[in-house]
């Protein structure tokens, strides 16, 4: 029965033969070619793309680094960078706080746990553009529900979404109420999946609660916030469907995202050059902040 | 040894086998589709809007009927289709026979070489057609100002040809203004003052707020209605001109008799307003006139007149169409054009104003049964005539972009008009001079 496998591994010494050594690669290519077809070709079209101009009616020419060089001096594009970052560091935080919570607090066995934890889930599986929709109708200033609480209470009308200093909060409130599950699921699966020994051990040693969540549970749960917080600062960061559908951007450019701008110059203005441009800027930008939390997560452990 | 070795074998060749015969199977099914299919058809390509259901539900089957050629009909939200009307184009798939598209976009799909010349086709105009309607279709412009690098002696071809006839009208509340429309904007204003009452959600004026195209468009009547513009000679961003200011001035003056949080409204919650009788007055599309004397959809049946937008110091009308273009790489552009041909025939006109459609000929609009049946139509052609489109340019939405952010930032401020003005003017000019237009 150990015949086969002499076709397979080749004696140690032994030169393999030719089809003993195209083997391995023709069984990675399908999957190389995939990863090509999928990620290097568009990644790589777009860097091309950034580097020409599509003048109307003619034929795209290559202007070189121009499309970069003129998004430098591009106020609006750092405002929305800025913009983006607010909204990215702000949702994620709050989405981080609240989703350890929940999963602290429901980690436990307890009755009607499966309608609590699916209901939980509900945000997140509503398409985007449907959640904008529903907040929409919530924030109107003459009907919405937030308008008429502070009506009710102050006597006073609020605009939310047409006012600066309250929309970009209204838009972070937003992603806080859908994507919390999703921060409160991972943590929860990795909560529950830390092994028992230590906090019996810790207990019966006399810990407090704040200790052993303090010194046993985050410090084991690290890797998997790591991986939540970076999942869902990517996903914060290119934001689009629910800015789309409740302030295009507004009012003024108080909530003009990185992706909004990049929307409107390809496919609104027709800049294709100049979206690529800011869309690998937007890129480089995201794997340096990804980067930076994976490092500062990891360090600070 | 021997079976396993067979049997690895065997089943690499029989997944070869598998991929090679689904590979010929769909380049086969690919290559032989349209010519093994001989029916005659077009495809559409449009945004949605509830101004087309007519077209889609009572005519395109009428055409199918009468003319014999298939009809498919492709929609998505307006971005949406743009960017699928832009790419078809630039790849030249020939997806689509007909691009539906807004009047703004015509330089864009014309500019860049989309459409098929409508003249070299065959295509007549007449004198019946509304000529602003038809003026739209041109490229370059057959008047006004011509983007940088199209010369002034360059032949305007016709390229499009409207759909629906598509106008900023006055609607006005008859039990307010009980002795007749208002003849001027100052009006509109006075009583505004006097019977607006927020505690009871009424207000005098409603309008479209939000940043970009909605609010440019709100305010693009009161600009020119006071003598002001966007461009004056050779691009120059004069619309922060004095007249300008004024013109802002004003439109903020109204926008205090607005309901709140007017700063984002879209065309739905204007017109929401209007139905619901919570405002009094609105400058708002053709499309949204039959939506006024439908019981399921307003509350103000009957109480909702039209007219031309009021007089401040001239009287005109934005102009919105809903133009057709034939694309360059249209697999059916014979029954395309025999599409255009029929529904722009003065017969189908009036059957189409008679059906409730808005048109495009002037002898359906003056049809006796069709005016009986769509009471804003006369509104409409005076409307038509006094219209003023939006700047022909490919480059347009990159400056209503810009405009429509100031204008919005002085909506929220309910001030600094000039400011914000002046700060859009700065911003439009770069991007113009960096476009190469001479501005100024």
């Amino acid at each position: 029965m150990s015949t086969p496998a002499k076709f397979i591994i080749q004696p140690r010494g032994s030169p393999p033969s030719r089809r003993g050594r195209l083997l391995p690669w023709a069984l990675v290519a399908p999957t190389v070619l995939f990863v090509v077809a999928m990620t290097v070709f568009p990644l790589g079209y777009s860097m091309w793309t950034s580097l020409q101009e599509y003048p109307l009616g003619q034929p795209p020419a290559f202007v070189g680094l121009r499309n970069y060089q003129k998004l430098i001096h591009d106020v609006n594009f750092r405002s929305s960078l800025a913009t983006t970052l607010l909204f990215t560091i702000s949702a994620t935080g709050v989405e981080f706080v609240l989703g350890l919570g929940l999963a602290l607090l429901l980690k436990g066995e307890f009755s009607f746990q499966g309608i609590i934890r699916s209901s939980l889930m509900i945000p997140m599986v509503i398409a985007p553009v449907v959640v904008g929709i529903i907040w929409r109708l919530l924030y109107n200033a003459d009907v919405g529900l937030f308008s008429f609480a502070v009506q009710e209470l102050t006597g006073k009308s609020l605009s939310v979404l047409s006012s600066s200093m309250l929309a970009l909060p209204a838009l972070i409130l937003v992603d806080v109420w859908e994507w919390t599950p999703f921060m409160f699921l991972l943590l929860l699966a990795g909560i529950q999946s830390l092994p028992q020994e230590p906090f019996e051990a810790a207990r019966v040693d006399g810990a407090s609660t704040w200790d052993i969540f303090r010194h046993l549970t985050m410090p084991m749960l690290r890797p998997v916030i790591v991986v939540a917080l970076l999942i869902r600062s990517l996903d914060a960061f290119t934001v689009f469907d629910q800015v789309f559908v409740l302030t295009q951007g507004g009012p003024g450019t108080a909530t003009e995202v990185a992706t909004l701008m990049i929307y409107k110059s390809a496919f609104r203005f027709s800049q294709f050059g100049y979206a690529a441009a800011m869309a690998i800027s937007l890129l480089i930008l995201v794997m340096f902040f990804s980067a930076a939390v994976t490092r500062a997560l990891r360090g600070s452990g | 040894m021997k079976p396993r070795q067979m049997i690895r074998r065997q089943f690499l060749k029989d997944s070869l086998g598998v991929a090679a015969a689904a590979a010929v199977q769909s380049l086969s099914s690919c290559g032989g589709k349209r010519d093994s299919n001989p029916r005659r058809q077009i495809t559409f390509g449009s945004y949605a809007d509830p101004a087309l259901d007519i077209l889609k539900e009572v005519f395109l089957p009428e055409f199918e009927r009468t003319i014999g050629i298939h009809t498919e009909w492709v929609e998505a939200d307006f971005s949406s289709w743009l960017q699928k009307g832009l790419n078809d184009g630039q790849t030249k798939a020939g997806a689509f026979d007909i691009y539906v598209m807004d009047d703004l976009w015509v330089p864009r799909f014309a500019g860049a070489g989309y459409l098929a010349n409508l003249d070299e086709l065959g295509f007549q105009t007449d004198l019946d057609l509304v000529p602003s309607a038809i003026a739209l279709g041109y490229w370059p412009p057959k008047t006004g100002l011509r983007q940088p690098g199209i010369g002034s002696n360059a032949r305007s071809i016709l390229y499009s040809l409207p759909l629906i006839s598509d106008v900023q009208l006055l609607f006005y509340r008859n039990d307010v203004y009980r002795h007749g429309p208002p003849a001027t904007w100052d009006e509109i204003l006075r009583v505004a003052r006097q019977k607006s009452d927020p505690a009871r959600h009424q207000y005098g004026w409603v309008t479209r707020g939000v940043k970009g195209n909605p609010i440019v468009n709100s305010f693009f009547v009161f600009l020119h209605s006071l003598g002001g513009d966007i461009f004056g000679e050779n691009w120059k961003v004069i619309f922060n001109s004095p007249r300008g200011v004024e013109a802002l001035e004003f439109f903020l003056s109204l926008v205090a008799y607005a309901p709140p949080g007017v700063a984002e409204f879209d065309s739905d919650q204007e017109g929401a307003t209007l139905l619901q009788g919570n405002a009094f007055a609105a400058t708002m599309w053709t499309g949204w006139c039959p939506q006024t004397d439908d019981p399921t959809k307003s509350r103000v049946v009957g109480k909702i007149n039209f007219d031309v937008p009021p007089k401040k110091v001239n009287q005109v009308a934005k102009l919105g169409l809903f133009m057709a273009g034939i694309a360059a790489s249209a697999p059916h552009k014979t029954e395309a054009l025999e599409f255009l041909k029929w529904f722009s025939s003065s017969a189908t006109q009036i059957r189409f104003a008679r059906s409730g459609g808005t048109p495009f000929r002037t002898s359906a609009f003056k049809d006796d049964e069709a005016r009986k049946k769509s009471r804003w139509l006369d509104a409409t052609l005076r409307a038509l005539t006094i219209g003023v489109p939006s700047p022909r340019t490919s480059d347009w939405s990159k400056v209503e972009d810009i405009l429509g952010t100031e204008l919005n930032r002085a909506l929220l401020e309910r001030g600094r008009a000039k400011e914000h003005l002046d700060s859009a003017a700065l911003e439009t000019s770069a991007f113009l001079k960096s476009a190469g237009y001479p501005v100024g």
